[in-house]
């Protein structure tokens, strides 16, 4: 009864979402007014008025860094609300004792070698993918979720303890809020060099300082949303 | 051609969405959940989206799927 | 129409998908399941609008040596990329808040959560 009223209910509302879809420019038209009006003027000054060849990471970092700088203190947030959630009443890190029902075996020895193997390697492609970033598709959070992955990877395999010397526990929270402190930073520049938060420099002869500013951003970026993955699942009791 | 891969990605999205309903395991539900965002990914990839076909790679299919595989483990694997 | 459906079988694909990921919030009773259901409905918003940016033909917009025109739309893939990273982080606040509700209660079934009160 309940299933043949909540289909009932989504034919209703799959038949006004589909006549609007047939009011819509069809499909891969140039000439929709989403492609008409802003577009072309990013494609065409974007490479030299924001900086980067991959016009993407301009129009997130540079023609709307500051809707990236409410994102990147979204996921901040959402790391100190998992904390919030998850240590709330509990002393320190202790969580509640549950009796595991089998000690589990270690991983084998072929599956730590190989995870020791493919550290250095997914690293580097992580780097790869964070300073090229705007040259290339990807950028700081790819290349820092890839980065986390491995964090991840390494704390079931290998245990948390080698994890945790990834992220000496001395820096670990300004790691952790790497990447709001830097846009805040590279804003703050902005505003002192330029007179308005988040500027870049618009002269054709500092193209460079533009290109450094979005890599540095992109690093910040990369930086943080690794340490707030690899906090996150070590906080959600993935280590076990 | 290019058409017929576009049919074939979106009906292979359909059945995993599909397919995750009619999971009772949840384990399972998050192993297909995985597969839609890597599908999701090479069809982005195909519409000339790489940035967001590598996020979805690298967050959807990656991070979620982890999350979601860590908080089973953490509560209830079946679903009633 | 089939045609029309044909040429737009991007837009056909979210509108279904979205609707299927509703379903699964409605009438799926656990909640880790509800939550795969709300990303499946998150994933077809992100896929309707990263289709309104497609053009026949374009090249991802990226200006190295030997790109060349048309590219797609830059601005729907940025706002994706944005809107995708905000979904892992409300993940994984709605998950550790079940693991909670879990320790807590000792279930994550939502009538049986009802009934507790």
């Amino acid at each position: 009864m309940k299933r043949a009223l909540t289909i009932a209910m989504l034919v209703l509302l799959a038949m006004p979402l589909l006549y609007a879809m047939s009011q819509l420019p069809p499909h891969g038209s140039a000439t929709s007014p989403a492609y008409t009006h802003i577009s072309p003027r990013y494609l065409e000054r974007g490479p030299e008025e924001a900086g980067a060849e991959n016009v993407v990471t301009d129009v997130i970092l540079n023609y709307r860094g500051f809707d990236t700088n409410g994102e990147v203190t979204v996921i901040f947030t959402s790391l100190a609300a998992v904390l919030a959630v998850l240590l709330a009443g509990r002393k320190g890190d202790e969580r509640p004792v549950r009796e595991p029902a089998a000690e589990p075996s270690p991983p084998s020895v072929v599956v730590r070698f190989v995870v020791r193997l493919l550290g250095p390697f997914v690293t580097m492609f992580a780097v790869y993918v964070i300073i090229n970033g705007h040259v290339s598709p990807g950028g700081g959070f790819q290349g820092g979720t890839v980065f986390g992955a491995l964090v991840i990877l390494i704390t079931v395999v290998l245990g948390r303890s080698v994890a945790e010397k990834l992220q000496p526990l001395g820096v670990r929270r300004i790691l952790q809020a790497a990447a709001p402190l830097t846009f805040v930073a590279v804003g703050v520049l902005g505003l002192a060099l330029f007179g308005d938060y988040l500027a870049f420099p618009r002269d054709e002869a500092l193209a460079w300082v533009r290109t450094s500013w979005l890599m540095v951003i992109e690093i910040g970026i990369g930086v943080g949303g690794a340490a707030i993955i690899s906090a996150i699942f070590w906080q959600m009791g993935g280590d076990r | 051609m290019s058409e017929l891969f576009d049919l074939v990605l979106i009906a292979l999205l359909i059945a995993c969405a599909l397919a995750v309903i009619r999971t009772k395991d949840l384990l399972g539900a998050a192993i297909i959940f995985s597969t839609y965002s890597l599908v999701l990914c090479l069809m982005w990839q195909h519409r000339g989206a790489p940035d967001v076909a590598m996020t979805e790679a690298a967050v959807g299919a990656g991070v979620t799927t982890v999350l979601f595989l860590v908080a089973i483990g953490r509560t209830v694997r079946r679903e009633k | 129409m089939i045609a029309m459906l044909w040429q737009n079988i991007d837009y056909v694909g979210s509108v279904v998908l979205f609707c299927i990921g509703l379903y699964c919030v409605i009438t799926k009773n656990n909640l880790i399941k509800k939550f795969i259901g709300l990303n499946i409905m998150e994933t077809s918003v992100f896929a309707f609008i990263i289709a309104l940016g497609v053009v026949d033909g374009g090249e991802a917009p990226i200006m190295g040596a030997g790109a060349s025109a048309p590219f797609t739309n830059p601005i729907p893939q940025a706002l994706i990329l944005t809107g995708i990273v905000v979904a892992v982080s409300t993940t994984a606040l709605a998950l550790s808040l079940i693991i909670r509700i879990y320790e807590h209660c000792g279930t994550i079934e939502a009538d049986e959560l009802r009934e507790m009160e």
